[in-house]
């Protein structure tokens, strides 16, 4: 087992989990520094680990669920963030603006969703996970995994078109 | 472009039916700049999925993060050479126990002959019948042995201190 090698590759798509979860960057930056030393400190284990990446997922979704339980108890608030990442995409046309708000509104819709609804959505559609690994990494039924997706995907289309007719 | 086909997958995505490659399909499509028709309403989901996944750390992650283990691996390493040095010294402690009794036996081998002497040479007028003159040999050998003992305990005294020295 090599940290360089094994472990640190799988830095960006705990990132972008543990962010769907947690909602802010730099929460999610300190929860993949976590896990990845927790792996690497149980790297004799780790041989006989069937999935490695689903294994580190769990993990690190566990810690941020934990931390944003902590969060939301001492009531932090996500505002800033909001207006960094806005400040973040670059737009130079008006075009450009244009797609990054609609772009922005995507991310809204799927951040409003149940944690349990979003992570099943980040696995699915924008990491491309199967039915068989998301259901691994979230200790559920595939079957599960489908009904939540299925609401998720549902929930996201109605909010689509209710922000299409409101426009016309 | 069928777009009755993209039509077709659009209703299986919300049905969850469609196969992860056929998802794949669905955000090439939409990856094109003009989408014409019903479909375009969704372009936007399709395409911020795509660059959703091209959210990436930082790149001084790496650098913070491997900094991170080796303080970590320093901080083990270290207690590992404490515990490897106790295991070290355990022999040491073996051996000057060992050494410790050596000299006890010695000593105490030594103080009884010379106890015997003294009465021997007391009773060597009375001449003791009690005492043969074996008796007196294998006397004389055991304190042999045991000044050999205390030589051999010496010695290993100092090469110990050497060792000691050296560590």
């Amino acid at each position: 087992m090599d940290f360089r090698h094994d472990i640190l590759p799988l830095k960006n798509i705990i990132f972008r989990t543990a962010l769907r979860i947690i909602l802010n960057r730099e929460e999610a930056e300190d929860i993949v520094q976590d896990t990845l030393m927790k792996l690497w400190e149980r790297r004799d284990e780790l041989e006989k680990v069937e999935n490695l990446e689903a294994f580190a997922l769990t993990m690190a979704r566990n810690l941020a669920i934990d931390r944003k339980e902590k969060m939301d108890n001492q009531h932090v608030s996500l505002e800033e963030e909001e207006h960094d990442r806005a400040d973040d995409r670059q737009g130079n046309t008006d075009s450009g603006v244009m797609r990054q708000e609609t772009r922005s509104f995507i991310n809204d819709i799927i951040n409003a969703l149940p944690e349990k609804q979003r992570t099943i959505l980040q696995l699915r559609d924008i990491e491309g996970k199967s039915y068989k690994e998301i259901a691994n990494v979230l200790s559920i039924s595939e079957s599960d995994v489908k009904v939540t997706l299925f609401r998720a995907r549902n929930e996201m289309k109605e909010k689509i078109l209710q922000k299409k007719s409101f426009f016309l | 472009m069928d777009y009755k086909y993209i039509e077709q997958l659009l209703e299986s995505y919300f049905a969850c039916t469609t196969t992860l490659q056929e998802e794949q399909i669905l955000r090439s499509f939409f990856s094109q700049e003009d989408v014409p028709g019903h479909p375009a309403q969704y372009a936007d989901l399709f395409n911020y999925e795509t660059e959703a996944k091209a959210e990436t750390l930082g790149e001084d992650f790496d650098e913070r993060m491997m900094a991170c283990i080796e303080a970590k691996e320093e901080k083990v390493t270290k207690a590992h050479i404490v515990k490897l040095t106790t295991h070290h010294i355990a022999p040491f402690f073996k051996a000057a126990a060992v050494v410790a009794m050596a000299l006890t036996i010695g000593r105490a081998a030594e103080h009884a002959i010379g106890e015997q002497e003294a009465e021997e040479n007391s009773n060597v007028v009375a001449v003791d019948p009690y005492i043969k003159s074996s008796d007196v040999r294998q006397a004389i050998r055991v304190k042999d042995v045991s000044q050999a003992e205390m030589k051999a305990t010496n010695d290993s005294i100092i090469s110990l201190a050497t060792e000691d020295g050296i560590q």
